[in-house]
């Protein structure tokens, strides 16, 4: 499958030489980091860990390590003109022991100046940062705050309408977007959750951004839905007596850049089945020039002795060249997950790198 | 009379103030283009002029004095909270940035050519084969 993508997008790229014109962009962290004090969780024998990046599980252990979330990403578009052009993102992931995959790969048709149509492998834009990740150039901190971002499902193949309208001095835009994931195995539930190969399916996945912009000010409303199916060891999971379960996504973000002032926030609540995971965060920065110090608390909690836990950061951006960032970040972790439900344990850490985009 | 005084003085540090950037347009070009309109151009917020035509902003490399003029003057960000802004919509397949050419010389060339191009120089290197739309 891999191989007749990239075949078939090479023959997009070079059907026209003499009209497509190829944009090459792309961006990269390197990020290195470490546990200073952790508890770890004794009854899965896990060392003091500190998980940063639940869907790709990039764990930071007492050794200092450069894999957790470092990654390097490369952007093909062609422009085929006429409003159609087609684009390939490659990543490759030190979580992933640096293996280069598709992340996207789709065809693009503006419709008109308001509305463009795409279809094929995307990123889901189901938190504000889920969609722009992977690209820390383009965020405060080391990596979006990980209890917010503990989704198993990051990418969809489907279609999605973009619409982006000015009205007065605000502007609207967002996303309609439909389509399905067959994840197998699934890196977070496998490796971290169930020990076990785990496959997670995402049928049905029909979604809506909102977005407000007012110069300063940025407005964020999303909901999406979908059916949950999910193999735990090749064994069908049951619900209730149900093989499939529904998850239904809210989500709210506001977040204010106002002179030298940032204030990012975004609560989100995710229904599944009856339970209620509910998350938020909160971050304030101040610039002084070149360099960004910020605060942020964030927190998960799907209820009374369920999975609970928060991370309190701070740390420093500083603009050192006009492509690239650096960062330092100490995170600590409060684990209050209920019987067998704890994560990582407590945890203080701490993880530096260079974001750049080129 | 003090007034004026005030006025005529106040009007003299403004023009130094602003003799700094020119952004320019072909002289065929008929539209009326202010601060926002030009920031919403530059932001891909709208694709057009107000009278309707397509309009292609191009901008001048980070590095250029014009350029971080531009970025905080006209669009009120720093060109690194720019090069975020631009990232998130590239990277997600929702814009495309302007494209950025060397110097004065290539933009004048451009904008002179093509009545869809908009672009900014220093105030000094404007010429005849431009219409200036607004000075920063």
């Amino acid at each position: 499958m891999k191989h007749k993508l990239a075949v078939s997008l090479g023959v997009l790229l070079l059907a026209s030489p003499a009209l497509a014109e190829v944009r090459i962009s792309g961006f990269a962290s390197i990020v290195g980091g470490k546990v200073i004090d952790g508890t770890g969780v004794d009854e899965f024998d896990l060392p003091p860990t500190f998980l940063a990046d639940y869907p790709l599980v990039g764990a930071y252990e007492e050794e200092i390590s450069f894999e957790p979330d470092s990654l390097f990403g490369l952007q093909f578009s062609a422009d085929l003109l006429d409003g159609l052009s087609a684009t390939a993102q490659l990543v490759s992931r030190g979580a992933n022991d640096f293996d280069v995959d598709f992340e996207w790969a789709y065809i693009s048709y503006e419709v008109n100046d308001n509305w463009t149509v795409q279809g094929g492998k995307k990123r889901l834009p189901l938190y504000y940062y889920s969609d722009f990740f992977d690209v820390g150039y383009a965020y405060p901190w080391v990596r979006p705050p990980a209890d917010n971002y503990t989704w198993q499902i990051f990418n969809y193949t489907g279609l999605s309408a973009l619409y982006n309208y000015l009205i007065g001095d605000w502007t609207m835009s967002g996303q309609l977007y439909y389509g399905s994931e067959d994840d197998e195995p699934n890196k977070l539930l496998s490796e971290f959750f169930f020990g076990e190969a785990t496959r997670e399916i995402w049928k049905d996945i029909g979604g809506l951004v909102v977005q407000l912009n007012y110069d300063w000010l940025d407005i964020r409303l999303t909901h999406m839905q979908y059916t949950n199916e999910r193999y735990i060891g090749g064994e069908q999971q049951t619900w209730d007596g149900s093989t499939e379960r529904k998850g239904k996504f809210y989500g709210l973000s506001v977040n204010v850049e106002y002179e030298s002032w940032m204030l990012l926030t975004e609560i989100n609540r995710l229904d599944l089945s009856g339970t209620d995971l509910d998350t938020y965060m909160v971050t304030f920065g101040y610039r002084f020039g070149d360099f960004l110090p910020y605060a942020s608390y964030s927190d998960f909690d799907d209820g009374e002795g369920g999975e609970v836990h928060n991370t309190t950061s701070v740390g420093v951006r500083w603009d050192f060249h006009p492509s690239a960032a650096f960062k330092v970040q100490y995170d600590e972790v409060k684990d209050n997950g209920g019987p067998g439900l704890k994560v990582a344990g407590d945890s203080e850490s701490f993880s530096f790198g260079v974001d750049l985009v080129f | 009379m003090k007034k004026l005084c005030c006025s005529i003085l106040l009007s003299l540090f403004s023009l130094q103030a602003l003799a700094g950037i020119a952004v320019i347009v072909h002289p065929d070009n008929a539209d009326a283009l202010d601060k926002k309109s030009i920031s919403n151009l530059y932001l891909g917020k709208t694709k057009r002029f107000p009278g309707g035509a397509q309009a292609v902003p191009v901008n001048l490399e980070v590095g250029q004095a014009s350029r971080g003029d531009f970025d905080s003057n006209v669009l009120g960000k720093s060109s690194s909270q720019l090069k975020s802004y631009w990232s998130k919509k590239v990277f997600t397949g929702k814009g495309t940035p302007p494209k950025e050419l060397a110097n004065d010389d290539e933009v004048m060339k451009l904008v002179s050519s093509n009545p869809n191009i908009i672009g900014y120089i220093d105030s000094s290197n404007v010429n005849d084969s431009v219409k200036v739309v607004a000075e920063f």
